[in-house]
């Protein structure tokens, strides 16, 4: 079959740009409909309190109010409560505040600033308790209990909670000789490292409207990355008899990032709605609502521990993680599993042994951050690799380089590594030369200068029956409609996805329309837009509906022919059987003879794939089969002000096994941005909180995410092209990945130039300075 | 307060209060969406746009500073169905991801380039250092600026 153009692997433009750069693509907030009605919230502002009354009379009064609401005004029952994997929150507090930012009230009304004149008529009377931040001290088994019920709410098998305590998931991860995992080892490292609470500071900020029809039918649009999991976490919770009642809409996402993964307003919105039913409730959050009331990531204190033979041989890994989950727990536990396991990154561990604790602490929930567990654990193994490389005065480089995975090696789960899952050490060494190709100015009275290169890996969580499908319409123009239910949020799959399709049925991919109006009563099945996966999950469909079109086209031709399917050729304009032909248009409603009579049927096809041999944990080794994942390797040259501490990063080098790369250009965009997420996080970004268990960091100055100046001086990006097998053109997930490695390579990097040993990010300006002058911490 | 402005070269007199954002007048009372909200406080430039030839932040610009003012949005700078010389080049220079950034940076450039075509490449970076983007990394977004500025001296 003789490929169309090639437009795989090509730099076509956004397929979204013209609609973005011209004001025209609506977000949530963008969206307008008759009968709106706006929402606004009180909450608790203190961590953790007994509710003893909240007095809504005078605010109901107010004038344009149309409810307000608390959880007991209500009669909600404190143990009817939403979640997927375990089942532990209430759409608003009920009988008890977990978090400063939860919600305790909420006004209804025609205008904002009306709801806002009457949120401050409600009178609150609230019995605080003591609270806990840290996720370690919320471990203890004499910390103050967050959830009185941990250990009786309904939760899937796999995650298992310790009841009375804080902590609603341990991980535990063996390998080997799990109990003597360091019994071969000469030298032995070992550090506690903290990564911080981090926001992932979409610029679009979190909204949804919800609506109840007197027919009972429930429209709710969000800026959500997962309509499929809230129709489920909405019809669980509402009760919902028929999903065919349930209509989630999704407009363009401003950026998610995780963030808008899950589930965050929407079963409050939709609560609101069903008290005022036939109008639209709309809650766009704040930006301090964003801090304090949708979700946090990351936010991890652990421990590991290496050791190697005076080889530099690596032996065993033996690690303690504490995630501080937050006020609820279902959105943090598969980062609890998938940082659990990961923390050994894409090294060779003949014995593992790994703890992961999921804390409930009185924070905002914590959940997906791009990266999913990957950078907190990875950020601890890199560290200490280069600390084996100090002790046994080794080349960091080679040390690396001896103990990656390769062929035949099983990794911390138990899986075989095989060729086709992609080439670290071509990774690593084509960005250690990179970065060789100019040299690294010697310590100078101004600056010292660091360099240093770190291996990554990732593999997508999902759960173990995700798959995406697509429906698949030709028009009378051989113009091609696909309906996808993946979300695009910036990372470009409208535009990737034409492209696949493109060249599976050899038409050019201006001809190809991949719908964007997500509704869960239209769109087909999509477990969610996270986890990297859109391209090949996504991707697989539709290569699979293209080539159900294609042999539809030959059906039709069959039949006109007389002949076998299977000597019918197509190539995108026509299909031909010897010395006949027959154009595409002449068969794409069936083939009409002259008298009007019609065989065959009109191209309309179907594709689906799910990801397969996943499987859940073993409860006792904690071993399983996730998907496979994806390699690559991150170096930095930086330089550090001897007088200001300022940090800048002079050139940040990326590598990736991508196994195929659909779009280059928007594949770099994912680079340079995951990059600048996590320089970010290696040296800016920290939620705070005072005294009084209130975020510090509410706003994107306080929370300061990376601007222009933070930029490195130059990005470099390589990709690596070893096939997957079952990847659409060969290509496997890359989005999340550059944002992983930068925390660890950048304190390796400042240890090498300075000697400072650091295991807690971020390190400020200020923070630096304060380290020059001390010469350590 | 009665207010006098012109958008997008059209003359509009609303009823506001003085201290009522130019991000709500347009969004809320024009219902001219392609100006976003990224944080109602000046930090973030989503919701930049151009008053009286210079760029500003509309969710820190009060009623009370308008009256006859000239405003240009988003929705201002492109004629019937051909893109302006920025907007084009962040489509080609890959400026765009989530978009939801894009029309504060295209209104910045907007007025930086109308005010002088020729400008450094230090007040470039000057004026884009005032705005956030979460997915880009920012050098796609450099990117089409410079290209921006190529294509509007070739004009
Ligand atoms: S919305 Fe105006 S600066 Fe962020
Ligand atoms: S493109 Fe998403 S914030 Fe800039």
């Amino acid at each position: 079959m003789k490929l169309y153009g090639k437009v795989v692997g090509t730099n076509i433009p956004r397929a979204d740009a013209k609609e973005k750069v011209t004001g025209t693509a609506l977000f949530i907030d963008d969206l307008r409909f008759p009968r709106t009605l706006i929402m606004k919230v009180l909450r608790a502002k203190v961590p953790h309190a007994i509710i003893n009354s909240i007095n809504i009379d005078n605010a109901e009064k107010m004038p344009g109010v149309h409810k307000v609401f608390t959880g007991k005004s209500l009669g909600l029952d404190k143990n009817h409560l939403f979640g997927t994997c375990i089942f532990d929150q209430p759409p608003i507090a009920i009988d008890k505040v977990r978090h400063a930012g939860e919600v305790i009230a909420v006004v209804i009304a025609e205008t904002e600033s009306q709801a806002l004149v009457a949120i401050k008529e409600i009178d609150v009377n609230l019995e605080e308790l003591p609270f806990v931040l840290d996720a370690i001290e919320a471990a203890d088994p004499n910390a103050p209990l967050i959830h009185e019920q941990n250990g009786n709410y309904r939760h899937v098998p796999t995650f298992v909670p310790i009841p009375k305590s804080n902590v609603f998931y341990m991980y535990q991860l063996k390998k080997g000789d799990h109990e003597e995992v360091f019994k071969d080892a000469e030298i032995i490292v070992e550090d506690e490292f903290e990564y911080p609470l981090m926001n992932h500071a979409a610029i679009e900020p979190h909204g949804a409207i919800a609506r109840w029809d007197h027919t009972g039918d429930i429209h709710v649009w969000s800026s959500s990355q997962a309509p499929f999991v809230l129709r489920e976490v909405l019809s669980d919770y509402f009760d919902i008899k028929q999903m065919t009642k349930l209509h989630i809409h999704i407009p363009y996402l401003g950026g998610g990032f995780g963030g808008k993964s899950d589930y965050t307003i929407e079963p409050l919105v939709t609560l609101a709605a069903k008290l005022v039913p036939g109008y639209h409730v709309k809650f766009v959050l704040t930006r301090k609502e964003v801090f304090i009331g949708s979700v946090l990531g990351r936010g991890m204190k652990g421990f590991m521990k290496l050791g190697a033979k005076s080889d530099g041989t690596l032996v065993g890994i033996e690690a303690t993680q504490y995630y501080s989950d937050g006020a609820y727990g279902d959105t943090g536990c598969n980062v609890v599993l998938a940082g659990g396991h990961n923390c050994v990154g894409p090294y060779y561990f003949p014995n593992c042994n790994l703890k992961s604790f999921g804390v409930y602490t009185n924070s905002t929930p914590v959940g997906a951050f791009r990266g999913y567990g990957h950078p907190e654990g990875q950020f601890m193994v890199e560290r200490l690799i280069d600390k084996i490389a100090l002790k046994l005065d080794m080349n960091p480089n080679q040390l690396r380089m001896k103990n990656f995975l390769q062929h035949g090696d099983t990794n911390s789960l138990g899986q075989i590594v095989t060729r086709h899952n992609g080439d670290i050490r071509k990774c690593f060494t084509q960005t250690v030369a990179k970065l060789n190709e100019t040299s690294l100015p010697p310590e100078d009275e101004e600056y010292f200068y660091g360099r240093a290169v770190v291996g990554l890996i990732k593999s997508p969580v999902q759960t173990a029956n995700a798959s995406s499908t697509v429906f698949l319409k030709f028009n009378e123009d051989l113009t091609v409609n696909i309906s996808i239910g993946g979300v695009e949020m910036g990372q470009g799959c409208l535009t990737v996805l034409a492209q696949i399709a493109s060249q599976t049925l050899h038409i050019p991919v201006e001809r190809i329309r991949i719908n964007y109006e997500i509704n869960t009563q239209l769109t087909p099945y999509e477990w969610q837009t996270v986890a990297s996966m859109t391209t090949m999950r996504v991707g697989n469909a539709i290569i699979i509906a293209c080539e159900e079109a294609i042999k539809k086209f030959k059906t039709n031709a069959a039949e006109v022919w007389n002949c076998s399917l299977n000597d019918i050729v197509y190539n995108g304009t026509r299909v031909s059987y010897q010395d006949k032909t027959l154009s595409l248009k002449e068969l794409v409603l069936g083939y009409q003879y002259p008298d009007g009579h019609t065989l065959g049927n009109p191209i309309l096809s179907t594709g689906s794939s799910v990801v397969r041999n996943v499987t859940f944990p073993d409860l006792e080794t904690g071993q399983y089969q996730p998907y496979e994942w994806t390699y690559g390797s991150q170096g930095v040259d930086l330089k550090i002000n001897k007088t200001t501490g300022k940090i800048s990063i002079l050139h940040f080098v990326t590598a990736l096994d991508a196994g195929k790369i659909i779009n280059p250009a928007l594949a770099e965009g994912q680079i340079t941005g995951g990059v600048m997420q996590g320089i970010g996080q290696a040296l800016k970004e920290k939620i705070e909180y005072d005294e009084s268990g209130n975020m510090i960091t509410t706003n994107l100055r306080k929370y300061a995410i990376p601007r222009l100046s933070d930029m490195p001086e130059k990005y470099s990006c390589i990709f690596i092209e070893t096939p997957q097998p079952d990847g659409p053109f060969g290509a496997r997930p890359i989005a999340e990945h550059p944002a992983i490695g930068p925390p660890s390579v950048i304190l390796n990097a400042i240890q090498r130039a300075t000697g400072i040993s650091l295991t807690s990010i971020p390190v400020t300006t200020e923070r630096m300075l304060e380290l020059l002058r001390n010469g350590g911490e | 307060m009665e207010l006098n402005i012109i958008v997008n070269k059209k003359a509009y007199t609303f009823e506001v209060e003085p201290s009522d954002s130019l991000l709500d007048i347009l969004r809320e009372k024009l219902n001219l969406t392609g100006t976003k909200n990224g944080c109602k406080q000046g930090h973030c430039g989503a919701c930049t746009v151009v008053v009286n030839g210079k760029a500003v932040k509309s969710c820190i610009t009060k009623a009370r500073k308008l009256e006859n003012a000239n405003i240009v949005t988003i929705e201002g700078i492109s004629s019937d169905f051909s893109l302006h010389a920025i907007q084009e080049a962040f489509i080609e220079a890959t400026g765009v991801q989530c978009g939801f950034c894009t029309p504060g940076y295209i209104m910045e450039l907007y007025a930086l380039f109308n005010a002088n075509p020729e400008v450094g490449k230090e007040d470039i970076n000057k004026a884009l250092e005032k705005h956030l983007c979460r997915c880009t990394g920012y050098k796609p977004i450099v990117q089409s600026a410079m290209l921006a500025q190529q294509k509007i001296r070739k004009e």
